[in-house]
C-alpha cells in the first residue's frame, strides 16, 4: 500500500521563525516535514509521512481570518495529500484556535479527513471539539512525545477511514457523539470505585456528563421601574421593512440595530420579519405582535417606565447556533450596558 | 381525585369511557404528547409520566396519559417531563407502520395495563 | 445476617436417564423437567434443550434467566413468597449450580424481545453466552391472557430452577463465599472511620409485563423500604419483566447483583456497606414523588455517606433515577448512578429522558440504540420470527447471508444497569 499523505500546520513558533515578534507571519509552504513532523514521521513509520507543512503566524491567522483560511487551503490542496493534522498546539491559546479553526475549514472544503491536539484548557477545545477530532494532550510542549503517540495512531485510523472508537480509548475530546466500548471492569466495580473517589473527594470522570444546562441567575428586580430605561431585544427576526441588513431567514450569522427614535407603533408598511421558521402574515401584518413597541411607547406616555431604549436589537432565532446567539449577545450585552440601559425584554415569536 | 385520559388506544376508550373522561382520537404516538404539552401548558396537572413502559415510543404507536381535569397552576416539572419525553419519542423512528393484527392487539392491551395499573395507584 | 453461598462449579448440562450432578456435570432428565412444566394447566407444549458457550446457538426470544440454588440451611427456601414460604431468607447456607442457567423462551406478546448468542459478536454482549443454559421453550393453551401467559412461564423458570438447585442440596461445594451485614450499630463500632454506603436499587414496577417481586410482593405496590444485600442472593426478588431485553434485569441478575458484590468486596476495606434499599419506578407521578421523597429520608436516616443507585429500564425510570439521586444528593450524600443510554444510532441525541446538574457522577451501560449485525447461526431456539419485532429489531433487517442487523437493546443483559458488563460509553 502506498503510503498516506499528510500536510501539517503549525504556527512561528514550533517552525523556529521566532515568538511573539513574528506571528504576523504569512502563510508558508514548506516541502517535507518541519518541527514537530519529524517526530510524527518518525511515529509513523512506513504507513505515512508528511509531504508538506504550512507554516502561519498565531497572529496573521487570527487578525485576517477569511484571507488566512482561503489562503491555507489552497496550499493544502495543492499537496494532494490525504490527511491534514493541526498542531498539536497544547494550552497555545491562539495558536489552538487557529488549528481548530483551519481543520474545521479543510475537513469543509476539502473534504479531508482532519486531526489536531491541544490541551483541555485550551480555549480552541472547547470552540472546535464537536466539529473535528481534538486529541487531549499536555499542557505545554514537553508533552509532544504523548501527544505524537496518541495523534498519531488516529490520523492513520482517520486517513484509512477505518472505524473510530469511543473518545476514552482513542484519546480525543468527548465530541457530543456517544460511541460504546469495553471498559475494562465491569460497571458495578466502575461505580464503587467512583463512589469511593468522590467521597475522598478526589476527582474523578463522570462516564455521562449531563447535558449542560447554562442556566442564568436572575438578576435582582429593577428597583423603580418608572424610571427605567428599557430595551427591546428580539430573536423574532423583525427587522425594517425591506431587512436592510440581509439577517438570514434561519441559521443568522448576524444581528440588526435598528433606531426607533420617535417610531410609535410598527406598521405593515414600515416593519416585517426575517424570521423563516413562523407563518409570517401575522408578525407582517403587525410587527408589534412579537416586538411590542406600541405598549411600550404608551406606558412611557403613562409614566409606567421611564423610557424606551433608543435602539432595539434583533435577530433570528430559526436554527441559530447556540454559539452565534451568545457571541451576538456578548457584544450588545456591553452596549446596552454602556448605554445604561436597566432592563431589557427578550422577546422570540 | 378527578382526572381525564389522552389516548390514541380505541380499547382503551372502549374499555374505560363510562368510569372517567377519554379524550380519545386516532393519531399518532407524538400527537399525543403534545396535545399533553399543551394542557400542560394551560396549567393541567400531568399525573402518569408520558413514556409509561418499556416499548420504545413509536415502536408501539400507542399512548395513554391521564391529566386533571381542571386547569391549576402551571408545573414546570411536567413542563420538563413532557418537553423531555417528546425529545425521546423524536429519537425512534416508526418502526411498525401497519402491524399485525395480533400484535396491534398486544400494543393495545399493554398500553391499556400500564394505564390501569397507574390509576390504580390513585389515593385521593 | 451470614450467608454463605457454596459454588457447586457446573461446565456442561447433558441430558440423561436420572437428574445428577457428577464431576461438574448437569445430567437433566428432559422427561421429568417436561413433566414438571406441564403440571401447570396454562401450558400445551414445551420443549428443553441445552445451549452451551461456544455453540452455534441463538436463543429468541428470551423471557428470563435464572440460576438453580438451592437453601441448604437458615430459614425459608429459595423465591420465598412465590415458590417457597414467605419465611425470611439471606443466612445460613445456599448451593449454587455456578456456570449455569435456565433461560425461559416462548412469545407472550406479539413484540417480545431478547436475545442470546451463544457464539459470534453477539455473545461479546450478553452475560448469558458464559454460562450453560438449560432452555426451556414453553407454548400456552390457546386463548390465554398475557398476564396469565406470564404468570405461567415466570413460574415455570422458577420451578425448574428449583428443581436442578434441589441436585446440589447434600453436595460438597468446590467454593464457599460468606456474605455477612451487620446491625447498624454493629457496623458504627466495628468501622468507625469507614464511610458508611448504601446501594439503592430500583425496581422496574410500571404494570403487565413490567413487573418485579419482593417476597412475592408486586414492586408496585411497595414503599422504599430496607432489605438486606443477602436475601436478594436466596431470590427474594425476582424478575417478572419481559420488556426491553438490554436493559431489564433478570432473576439471574438479582441473584447474583454485582453492585452488592462490589459493595461487600470493599465493605469493612475502604468502605462500610451498610444495606439495600429498595423502591420502585411506578408510572403515577405521584408515586415517583412518594417514593423518592421516602429513599431519600432512608439513606438520611441511614446515617449515610455515600450511595450507589441503580435503574431498571427506560424512559419513565429515568424520572425516578433522577429525582432520587437529586433529593439523595440534596442529603449531603454522595451519589453515584448507574443507567444506560438511548442516544439514537448515531449516538448523537440526547441520552436520557431525564437529567439534572446533581447527577455528576454516572455509570453508563453504553448506548442501547447503537447497532450491531449478529451472524447466521446453526440453531435457533425458540422462534426467529420475533426478531423483526423485538425493540431495536427492525423490518427487513435479515440480510442477505443470513445475518440480522438489530440495535443494541435487542441483546438480553447487554446494557445491564446493575453494571454487570464492562460495556460503556463515551
Amino acid at each position: 500500500m502506498a503510503k498516506i499523505k499528510v500536510v501539517q500546520y503549525i504556527n512561528q513558533f514550533f517552525a523556529q521563525i521566532g515568538g511573539e515578534e513574528m506571528a504576523d507571519y504569512k502563510p508558508e509552504l514548506r516541502q517535507g516535514p518541519v518541527g514537530p513532523g519529524l517526530a510524527f514521521n518518525a511515529a509513523f513509520g512506513e504507513d505515512a509521512e508528511i509531504v508538506a507543512t504550512v507554516i502561519c503566524g498565531d497572529s496573521y491567522y487570527n487578525e485576517n481570518l477569511d484571507e488566512a483560511k482561503a489562503t491555507v487551503v489552497e496550499m493544502v490542496k495543492s499537496c494532494g495529500a490525504d490527511m491534514f493534522i493541526a498542531g498539536p498546539a497544547f494550552n497555545a491559546g491562539r495558536y489552538g484556535v487557529a488549528c481548530g479553526s483551519i481543520c474545521e475549514e479543510v475537513k469543509n472544503k476539502l473534504g479531508m479527513p482532519v486531526l489536531t491536539g491541544m490541551y483541555v484548557e485550551n480555549p480552541g477545545a472547547d470552540m472546535y471539539k464537536n466539529s473535528v477530532y481534538i486529541v487531549e494532550t499536555k499542557n505545554s510542549a514537553a508533552g509532544m512525545r504523548d501527544a505524537v503517540k496518541k495523534m498519531a495512531p488516529l490520523a492513520l485510523k482517520l486517513a484509512r477511514g477505518e472505524k473510530i472508537g469511543a473518545s476514552a480509548e482513542e484519546g480525543y475530546f468527548p465530541n457530543g457523539i456517544r460511541k460504546n466500548f469495553f471498559e475494562k471492569e465491569r460497571g458495578s466495580k466502575r461505580a464503587v470505585d467512583m463512589l469511593l473517589k468522590k467521597l475522598a473527594g478526589k476527582p474523578f470522570t463522570t462516564e455521562y456528563p449531563m447535558p449542560d444546562f447554562d442556566r442564568v441567575a436572575p438578576n435582582p428586580a429593577v428597583k423603580d421601574i418608572t424610571k427605567a430605561t428599557i430595551a427591546l431585544v428580539t430573536s423574532g427576526g423583525i427587522v425594517p421593512k425591506g431587512n436592510p441588513d440581509h439577517i438570514e431567514a434561519s441559521s443568522a450569522s448576524k444581528y440588526g440595530k435598528y433606531d426607533i427614535e420617535g417610531v410609535m407603533d410598527l406598521t405593515a408598511d414600515t416593519y416585517e420579519t426575517a424570521h423563516g421558521g413562523y407563518d409570517p402574515v401575522y408578525a407582517n401584518a403587525d410587527a408589534d405582535r412579537v416586538l411590542p413597541v406600541d405598549v411600550l411607547r404608551e406606558f412611557e406616555k403613562e409614566g409606567k417606565i421611564g423610557k424606551l431604549f433608543r435602539y432595539f436589537y434583533t435577530t433570528v432565532g430559526n436554527g441559530t447556533s447556540v454559539k452565534n446567539a451568545k457571541g451576538f449577545a456578548a457584544e450588545y450585552a456591553i452596549e446596552l450596558k454602556n448605554a445604561g440601559v436597566d432592563a431589557v425584554i427578550l422577546t422570540s415569536t | 381525585m378527578k382526572i381525564q385520559i389522552i389516548t390514541n388506544n380505541p380499547l382503551v376508550a372502549q374499555k374505560l369511557s363510562e368510569e372517567y373522561p377519554v379524550h380519545y382520537e386516532p393519531r399518532s404516538y407524538r400527537e399525543v404528547l403534545v396535545a399533553v404539552r399543551d394542557l400542560i401548558h394551560q396549567g393541567y396537572q400531568l399525573y402518569s409520566h408520558p413514556l409509561s413502559g418499556s416499548v420504545k415510543p413509536n415502536e408501539t404507536p400507542y399512548k395513554s396519559v391521564f391529566l386533571s381535569q381542571k386547569p391549576g397552576k402551571l408545573d414546570l416539572d411536567a413542563v420538563r417531563i413532557i418537553e423531555n419525553s417528546i425529545i425521546t419519542c423524536d429519537k425512534f423512528a416508526v418502526k411498525f407502520p401497519d402491524p399485525p393484527p395480533d400484535m396491534d392487539r398486544d400494543f393495545q392491551l399493554l398500553d391499556l395495563t400500564l394505564l390501569q395499573g397507574a390509576l390504580s395507584q390513585i389515593t385521593t | 445476617m451470614k450467608l454463605e453461598l457454596g459454588y457447586i462449579n457446573i461446565h456442561d448440562i447433558q441430558f440423561s436417564n436420572e437428574s445428577k450432578i457428577e464431576n461438574g456435570v448437569l445430567y437433566v432428565d428432559k422427561a421429568a423437567v417436561e413433566a414438571l412444566v406441564l403440571e401447570d394447566e396454562h401450558i400445551k407444549t414445551v420443549e428443553v434443550d441445552i445451549a452451551r458457550p461456544g455453540e452455534s446457538v441463538r436463543i429468541t426470544p428470551v423471557k428470563d434467566v435464572i440460576e438453580p440454588r438451592v437453601k441448604v440451611s437458615g430459614g425459608g427456601g429459595m423465591f420465598p413468597g412465590v415458590i417457597s414460604k414467605v419465611d425470611t431468607v439471606g443466612s445460613g447456607r445456599t448451593h449454587v449450580l455456578k456456570g449455569s442457567a435456565v433461560v425461559t423462551t416462548g412469545k407472550i406478546v406479539g413484540f417480545q424481545e431478547g436475545i442470546i448468542d451463544m457464539t459470534g459478536v453477539g455473545a461479546q454482549y450478553t452475560p448469558f453466552s458464559k454460562t450453560v443454559n438449560l432452555v426451556v421453550n414453553c407454548d400456552p393453551v390457546d386463548g390465554i391472557a398475557p398476564h396469565e401467559h406470564e404468570h405461567a412461564v415466570r413460574m415455570v423458570g422458577l420451578k425448574v430452577a428449583v428443581y436442578l438447585g434441589e441436585l446440589a442440596r447434600n453436595l460438597t461445594p468446590d467454593e464457599i463465599k460468606t456474605y455477612e451485614t451487620c446491625s447498624i450499630k454493629e457496623g458504627f463500632e466495628k468501622y468507625p472511620g469507614l464511610p458508611r454506603v448504601a446501594y439503592v436499587q430500583m425496581l422496574q414496577s410500571q404494570g403487565l409485563l413490567h413487573d418485579t417481586y419482593v417476597y412475592g410482593v408486586d414492586a408496585k405496590k411497595i414503599i422504599p423500604t430496607l432489605i438486606s444485600p443477602t436475601e436478594t442472593m436466596d431470590g427474594a426478588i425476582l424478575s417478572g419483566n419481559c420488556v426491553s431485553a438490554c436493559d431489564k434485569n433478570p432473576t439471574y441478575n438479582h441473584l447474583n447483583n454485582p453492585v452488592v458484590e462490589d459493595l461487600f468486596a470493599q465493605h469493612g476495606k475502604t468502605l462500610n456497606f451498610v444495606g439495600m434499599i429498595i423502591t420502585n419506578e411506578n408510572v403515577y407521578l405521584a408515586d415517583k414523588e412518594r417514593s423518592s421523597n421516602w429513599t431519600a429520608q432512608l439513606c438520611e436516616y441511614l446515617s449515610l455517606d455515600g450511595a450507589i443507585v441503580s435503574q431498571e429500564g427506560f424512559g419513565n425510570p429515568d424520572t425516578d433515577l433522577i429525582m432520587n439521586c437529586k433529593k439523595i444528593e440534596a442529603k449531603g450524600i454522595h451519589t453515584v448512578i448507574i443507567t444506560d443510554e438511548y442516544a439514537g444510532r448515531d449516538g448523537s441525541s440526547q441520552s436520557l429522558a431525564d437529567a439534572d446538574p446533581a447527577a455528576d457522577a454516572v455509570v453508563t451501560g453504553g448506548n442501547a440504540n447503537e447497532l450491531i449485525t449478529l451472524p447466521k447461526l446453526d440453531k435457533v431456539i425458540g422462534s426467529l420470527l420475533p426478531i423483526d419485532k423485538i425493540a431495536g429489531g427492525f423490518d427487513k433487517n435479515m440480510l442477505e447471508d443470513g445475518s440480522i442487523m438489530v440495535e443494541l437493546q435487542a441483546i438480553t443483559g447487554a446494557t445491564s444497569e446493575l453494571g454487570c458488563n464492562c460495556l460503556s460509553a463515551r
